[in-house]
């Protein structure tokens, strides 16, 4: 653990320009255009009456964390998937071979941060960042003012509600990816950029194939089930109670908020209990130790 | 056989021994059968071709390469223990590169955090004596600035055994003298040992206490320079007899200097007497002992 730690400031020292213009450009680009472009809400919304800027300032949070969410758990899944090549583009990997620290904890400590710390931190900033497009937004739309006087106690209840459920989600997501995950960086590893195709003509052909030959969908079937049960993570959805509605002007259902989340998150948890899971994880296991196996025989090529 | 099967360090005083190592890479053996020690307190050079198999032993010896016969650095097993031993074994392979998005100074935090034997301190003492700041990003540096600031980095570790693979590779000439004297003068205490290899013989035969010759993955010698000045004798001659030196079959005929009497023949123990009264004893370098235990029979042929 207390290599961990200084493996994963180097996360921090190699990647946050990045992780800074990640978070920045979009919230930035958000508030500008929402500032100087037009905003046109539906018939619905505006039917919303007295709790429309409650439920623009809602949506405003919700779309701006869910936007800064998906843009860093995207950008971390292209940034892993060359885990294990990116120190050799600068040649570095000697240098990261000569200090005392495992391959193991080389993999481990850049799989955290990219695959739990940065989409967690984003989504923080993006719930944060979302209070500010709120203000924009409820202020073109209704007026400065309706923002000083929303329900906040609601607002930020629900919000926050929403991040904690998505954050307690976040490493169940990665779990149930995590034979994807480290599939993709394993033949990244073996066959440098080529690992995405393989796995995507890999997984799609020999689905199809084993489908229409010998009749068996289990291949497409697991893998299309470790992507819903990853989803099923973060929003489980079976709970209902995130529909607006429209009797109660939509309040209500913020204030359900915190309640669902947590009963959505009871049923991500169940959703475990599956022999899919520890099977996956079993999986990923052994892609990773395939991961170090192929560090210590690269270290040892012919230099 | 393994680190195991030899005797601690602490009772033979070695820091290093091998004992039919080799190192495969698929069919070919990178090295081969050899067996060598490093006691403490030694500068050991480490001669060969390009291809020789340096590179490939010095990975072996910090556990960077799979090995068969019995290794053990510091009483370790170098591929099983490979964290613990770099942690008193401090290493810089031939193609050392820092990371190119980091400051000097981010490399030095970083290294604080990483090595138990690294000190801060002692790195920004190293790099104030460069032309290198510890607020420089090393993709702004020259390829001879890189080398110094991984110089210092690696010389800030309390080491036992120092591996240095071809370090001083793109650093002009005073960059070279000034790391060699830091090495000898500052690092060596006479416990800590250093295996350099390095192409430029010359500038450090004066520094080496032994050395060991690879060639073609083959230990072809290993002797300190001490035993080699008393194992091996040139003689200088003049160009008339120099078939009678021939026939005496040196290990190495060379000149040594221009004219007629400049020539020389490189001999593995006494030369006989009637060619001996022929020429005159002149202390072999170490380059032309290289030459002579390196080169290929075929190149033997055409040169003479």
């Amino acid at each position: 653990m207390k290599r961990l730690i200084p493996l994963m400031q180097r996360e921090w020292l190699q990647h946050r320009n990045g992780w800074l213009m990640m978070a920045g450009i979009p919230l930035g680009l958000s508030l500008l255009l929402l500032s100087f472009g037009q905003i046109q809400i539906g018939q619905e919304a505006q039917a919303a009456g007295p709790a429309l800027p409650a439920l623009l300032a809602a949506g405003s949070i919700a779309g701006s964390t869910a936007v800064i969410f998906l843009i860093a758990a995207f950008s971390s899944l292209v940034i892993v998937s060359n885990l294990a090549r990116r120190d050799h583009a600068d040649r570095s990997v000697e240098f990261w071979l000569s200090v005392p620290v495992s391959h193991s904890e080389s993999f481990a400590a850049p799989l955290i941060v990219h695959l739990l710390l940065v989409p967690a931190a984003a989504l923080v900033i993006g719930m944060l960042g979302g209070y500010a497009v709120s203000f924009i937004v409820v202020s073109r739309l209704v007026g400065a003012e309706a923002w000083f006087v929303l329900p906040w106690g609601t607002i930020v209840m629900a919000s926050f509600s929403l991040m904690l459920r998505l954050l307690a989600g976040l490493p169940l997501a990665m779990l149930w990816l995590s034979p994807l995950i480290l599939l993709v960086v394993l033949l990244t590893a073996w066959f440098r950029r080529w690992g995405w195709v393989i796995l995507t003509v890999g997984l799609g052909l020999g689905s199809y194939l084993l489908k229409l030959v010998f009749g068996q969908p289990w291949l497409n079937r697991i893998s299309s089930e470790l992507i819903k049960a990853a989803g099923r993570s973060l929003i489980n959805g079976d709970q209902g109670g995130l529909v607006v509605d429209k009797a109660s002007q939509g309040i209500d259902a913020l204030q359900l908020l915190p309640a669902w989340a947590l009963a959505d998150f009871g049923a991500a948890l169940q959703a475990l209990a599956t022999p899919l899971f520890p099977g996956a994880l079993l999986f990923a296991a052994g892609c990773f130790f395939l991961l170090v196996q192929w560090r210590q025989r690269g270290a040892s090529a012919a230099g | 056989m393994n680190a195991a099967d030899i005797q601690h360090p602490q009772a033979t005083d070695q820091l290093v021994e091998a004992r039919d190592l080799t190192v495969r890479y698929g069919a070919k053996r990178a090295v081969d059968g050899v067996s060598f020690s490093i006691p403490k307190g030694r500068v050991v050079g480490l001669l060969g071709h390009n291809g020789a198999g340096k590179s490939t032993l010095m990975k072996a010896l910090v556990g960077l390469a799979p090995t068969e016969g019995a290794l053990s650095v510091l009483g370790l097993d170098p591929v099983k223990d490979r964290v613990t031993l770099l942690e008193s074994a401090c290493y810089i392979p031939d193609v050392a590169t820092l990371p190119r998005w980091a400051r000097v100074g981010e490399l030095i935090r970083m290294m604080s955090s990483l090595h138990p034997h690294f000190s801060a301190e002692r790195a920004a003492a190293l790099l104030q004596r460069t032309s290198v700041s510890p607020r420089d990003k090393v993709k702004n540096l020259s390829k001879g600035m890189v080398v110094q600031a991984h110089l210092a980095l690696i010389a800030a570790i309390d080491a036992k055994l120092m591996i240095l693979d071809e370090p001083t590779l793109g650093l002009d000439v005073l960059s070279r003298k000034a790391f060699y004297e830091m090495l000898i003068d500052e690092w060596c205490d006479g416990e800590r040992s250093v295996l350099i290899s390095t192409h430029q013989v010359e500038e450090i035969e004066s520094l080496l206490s032994d050395v060991l010759m690879l060639n073609e993955g083959k230990l072809v010698l290993s002797i300190s320079l001490e035993d080699m000045d008393q194992r091996f004798v040139a003689l200088s001659h003049d160009a008339s007899v120099a078939q009678e030196m021939a026939a005496a079959h040196p290990l190495l005929k060379y000149r040594v200097g221009p004219g007629p009497n400049g020539n020389a023949a490189l001999f593995d123990g006494p030369p006989p007497a009637s060619v001996e009264a022929l020429g005159r004893r002149v202390r072999p370098s170490l380059v032309d002992l290289f030459v002579a235990l390196t080169r290929k029979p075929e190149l033997d042929r055409t040169q003479f």
